[in-house]
């Protein structure tokens, strides 16, 4: 892999035409700009440009106090807003040096993987219009209702939940929850089994995605990428079993790889991911113990001692990482996000030299990136 | 039912006396084509209305629901209306003529094949009349020809658009369509050569015993695959895939003109639906063994070709696309051998049956 | 299990005194926080040799490169690397001076490093040599040598 592979290097030859894929453009919800040089339909050179909605969360997050942070990581990725919030909470427990309650942990690891679930069932939804699948999106849409609304009924809203607390979380489970998840959850096996079945013997889908977009394990090593595209390759990279945090090592669980690193791969380890989340929630419900939700008293207004953590959580869509530097006052002296889209954006170019305009939609969909947290 | 059926005997006499007396008269021939045209630009409305609803049947969502009652039937008014009196677009660096061309071209292409659908033969006085707006005696290749000409308004719209989605569009058509315009008229020369004829009247005439998707099955998978491709449907549209092309051949095209654009694909279905139901579904005979029970053969035609328009929308509700590459080698190394094969197994069984 | 309970193993802390060991002069204040975080600060000049030496050592994801302003004198460049078998974060800060921040790149050493070094480039100015297409990433072009997110940046135009 060189850098040439991100870049347009040289104005296109007579035979050779620019093709300019955005910022409005069906690809993906979120605007970028993905210049194509193309010869025919082939791909010569590919660039990808970001920063349309550069929200500059950064700066911003030195000029809020600590909770008021809170909300806004909901803001990076509202398909994440979960995992965004718990990243961030357990980041300032480490710098405020407590401890969720033993429940929390359970309630965030069980909205964590909620999260999850709904995050890939949408991804692959949007994966799939993007190889002209539209019934299959729309099922999965279906899916995803199911799931946003039993993580509603856990955190009071369907997107940018806001659930996660210092030292524990909002509220605690509504009366009735375990069997309406598990009566919910049970139904979303079944139909995920039936998706899984129909995507996996469809000639045609085999053949728009076996084999396109090949990310060998080493050259997803180098590109920097994590989660799915990485587990794809066949790399058994997982920081819920890698750097177990909350209750992951009480729990058991698989980490999905597959082998073949394409798209099919990566489509199908979302989908097997998301029996597997279903399995560790679970177990979630039925170990939960008794207990305070969140702590005696929750500390608003917070003045950690001066010093620094990074901590990380396994994203839906990868490593997320949060670097909180604090000079002892109730505002970060630094706050750097790294999050998983933007090292899975970085790699999209060089996945789509020689390939076909046609799979760019299908390799692009399947990273599952999201502008909104590239952009951040 | 008795009365109905003699309403539209009654009608059809009628027909057959104006035909008959004043057959060569050109205002005849005139208020007849506008009157089948009028028919199908009405099938390919309740074609779009069947797709939305039956599409959205598959997809486990409601499809129009708010205009017109709760089935949405007045969705479609809404929607012209809508488009009528959007703002006509013509990007500045579009060919013009070229761009304005296309739709008209594509639609032009819809209504001249619908001059020689025969919709039912009556027989009067011994005579037989076959009840289109024009009889001629090589219209299944007239018909093959003049599709071809759609082709032509992908085109035109491509390059005169000034857009380089609408560009690749275009080539990607013209590439599609040479593989597939191949295995498209190789099935049509064997069904031809079954019924020793090129008129589709006669090529109806000679399934009254056996429709010829018994006697060459693989012609009608050969010609409905080709067909889809040459309609641009699921899994054959990549002239205007979304994701990747963004509206394709019509990205540029906007109010009336995108309607014209999109009303004329929709004809090219709706008349591709009657074709297969013309040549491989025994047209107005009624079924195999039961005959046609009475009804007049009109309705057997229409029901028919309402099956295989809801098969098309099924295909368009069960497959994903295939890519441009992948396409063309289907065409050229799957079609067109199958499609010889066919001919030779259709030369053989009619020259047995002759 | 065996062979990634094996590589677990070697990615721990001893990498640590290996590194103050292999560069005395070079690596200071090794700090280990926790089981799965170390904090080392690094002299600016040798970091493409140190990133050499972990990458050897199986560190073969670099998780971020973060910038710090440190106002008046300092600004600080921040490595995260970890490794693709071990839950160990070392992170590594390198001090740059603050009226001629630059430092070099380690885009031949680890390839995603190269929009994170933009991106840390048109946000605080630090200038990675070597660092190919050094441009700006997310903001518009117009905005090059206004850094905003130093701590003296007063909104765009920047009067400082």
């Amino acid at each position: 892999m060189t850098h040439e592979a991100t870049q347009i290097t040289s104005p296109p030859k007579p035979s050779e035409m620019l093709l300019h894929l955005g910022p409005q453009h069906p690809l993906q919800p979120g605007p970028f700009l993905l210049d194509l040089k193309i010869e025919g339909e082939t791909i010569r050179e590919a660039e990808l440009k970001i920063g349309y909605i550069h929200k500059g969360m950064e700066k911003v997050f030195e000029d809020r106090t600590y909770i008021q942070i809170l909300p806004l990581t909901d803001r990076i990725c509202y398909l994440a807003s979960n995992s965004n919030n718990d990243v961030y909470c357990r980041g300032m427990e480490e710098l405020l040096g407590i401890e969720p309650t033993d429940r929390a942990k359970y309630l965030r690891v069980l909205t964590n993987e909620l999260c999850r679930i709904q995050s890939h069932l949408l991804g692959i939804g949007e994966y799939t219009t993007d190889v002209g699948f539209l019934t299959m999106f729309i099922y999965m849409v279906r899916e995803r209702e199911s799931v946003v609304s039993l993580l509603e009924a856990i955190t009071g809203s369907r997107l940018n939940h806001n659930y996660a607390r210092f030292g524990g979380v909002a509220q605690d489970l509504p009366p009735g929850y375990k069997e309406m998840a598990l009566k919910s959850l049970g139904k979303l096996k079944e139909l995920i089994k039936s998706h899984d079945d129909m995507m996996s013997s469809d000639s045609i889908y085999l053949k728009r995605t076996k084999g396109v977009g090949t990310l060998t394990a080493k050259e997803a090593g180098e590109l920097g990428v994590a989660g799915p595209p990485l587990r794809a390759a066949g790399v058994n990279y997982d920081l819920r079993r890698l750097e177990p945090y909350l209750v992951y090592d009480e729990l058991d669980f698989n980490v999905i790889t597959q082998t073949d690193g394409d798209v099919f791969s990566r489509v199908k380890v979302r989908l097997l991911e998301i029996l597997e989340s279903i399995y560790i929630i679970e177990q979630c419900l039925d170990q939960m113990p008794s207990g305070p939700y969140k702590q005696d008293v929750t500390p608003y207004i917070t003045r950690p001692e001066p010093g620094e953590v990074y901590s990380r959580i396994e994203d839906p869509r990868g490593e997320m990482g949060m670097y909180i530097i604090s000079d002892g006052s109730d505002k970060p002296y630094r706050f750097r996000i790294r999050g998983p889209a933007f090292a899975t954006a970085q790699a999209l170019p060089p996945l789509l030299i020689g390939t076909y305009v046609a799979d760019v939609a299908a390799i692009a969909a399947s990273m599952d990136s999201c502008t909104s947290e590239v952009d951040r | 039912m008795g009365t109905f059926v003699e309403l539209y005997d009654g009608i059809m006499e009628l027909l057959v006396v104006l035909f008959s007396t004043w057959a060569l008269a050109p205002w005849v021939r005139g208020v007849l084509g506008g009157l089948v045209i009028g028919a199908v630009f009405g099938g390919a409305l309740v074609m779009v209305y069947l797709e939305r609803k039956f599409l959205g049947d598959i997809q486990s969502r409601i499809g129009p629901n708010r205009v017109g009652g709760r089935f949405g039937v007045l969705q479609l008014i809404a929607d012209a209306i809508k488009l009528f009196t959007k703002e006509d677009i013509i990007p500045a660096k579009a060919d013009k003529w070229l761009f304005i061309g296309a739709p008209i071209v594509a639609l032009t292409s819809g209504f001249l094949m619908v001059a020689v659908i025969p919709f039912d033969l009556l027989v009067i006085n011994g005579k037989e009349y076959a009840v289109a707006v024009s009889r001629m005696d090589i219209s299944i290749l007239y018909l093959e020809a003049v599709s071809g000409l759609a082709i032509f308004a992908i085109f035109m719209a491509g390059w005169g658009s000034g857009s380089k989605y609408s560009l690749l569009a275009g080539f990607r058509n013209v590439a599609k369509m040479i593989g597939y315009e191949v295995p498209l008229g190789i099935s049509i020369i064997s069904v031809a050569v079954m019924a020793h004829s090129l008129d589709i009247v006669e090529i109806v005439q000679a399934q009254s015993t056996l429709w010829y998707i018994i006697a060459q099955p693989l012609g009608f998978v050969v010609f409905f695959i080709a067909l889809l491709a040459d309609v641009g449907r699921i899994p054959f549209d990549q002239t205007e895939a979304e994701e990747e092309l963004v509206a394709g051949w019509a990205t540029e095209y906007s109010g009336m003109r995108w309607g014209l654009a999109f009303f004329a694909e929709y004809l090219h279905a709706v008349v591709g639906a009657f074709i297969i139901t013309l040549i491989f579904l025994g047209g107005w005979n009624g079924l195999p063994l039961i005959g046609n029970l009475n009804i007049p053969g009109i309705f057997w035609l229409i029901a028919k070709t309402i099956m295989v328009i809801m098969l098309f929308i099924w295909v368009r509700g069960a497959l994903p696309r295939y890519r441009i590459d992948q396409v063309i080698d289907i065409g050229w190394k799957v079609l067109i051998p199958l499609a010889l094969l066919n001919l030779l197994w259709s030369t053989i069984i009619g020259l047995i049956w002759a | 299990m065996g062979d990634e309970q094996a590589a677990i193993q070697v990615i721990d802390k001893t990498i640590m005194i290996e590194l103050s060991d292999k560069f005395p002069d070079v690596v200071s204040d090794v700090d280990v926080p926790s089981p799965n975080r170390a904090i080392a600060r690094i002299d600016p000049s040798k970091v493409h040799e140190i990133m050499q030496f972990l990458l050897d050592k199986g560190f073969d994801h670099l998780s971020c490169i973060s910038g710090v302003d440190y106002p008046p004198d300092k600004m600080e460049v921040v490595y995260h690397v970890t490794s693709y078998s071990g839950p160990l974060v070392i992170t590594l800060k390198a001090s740059v001076p603050r009226d001629d921040p630059n430092i070099d790149s380690l885009c031949d050493i680890y390839w995603n490093a190269n929009w994170y070094e933009r991106e840390t480039y048109e946000l605080y100015g630090i200038k990675f040599n070597d660092c190919p297409y050094l441009k700006v990433l997310l903001l518009v072009e117009e905005m090059e040598g206004e850094w905003p997110l130093r701590k003296d940046y007063a909104g765009y135009p920047n009067p400082t």
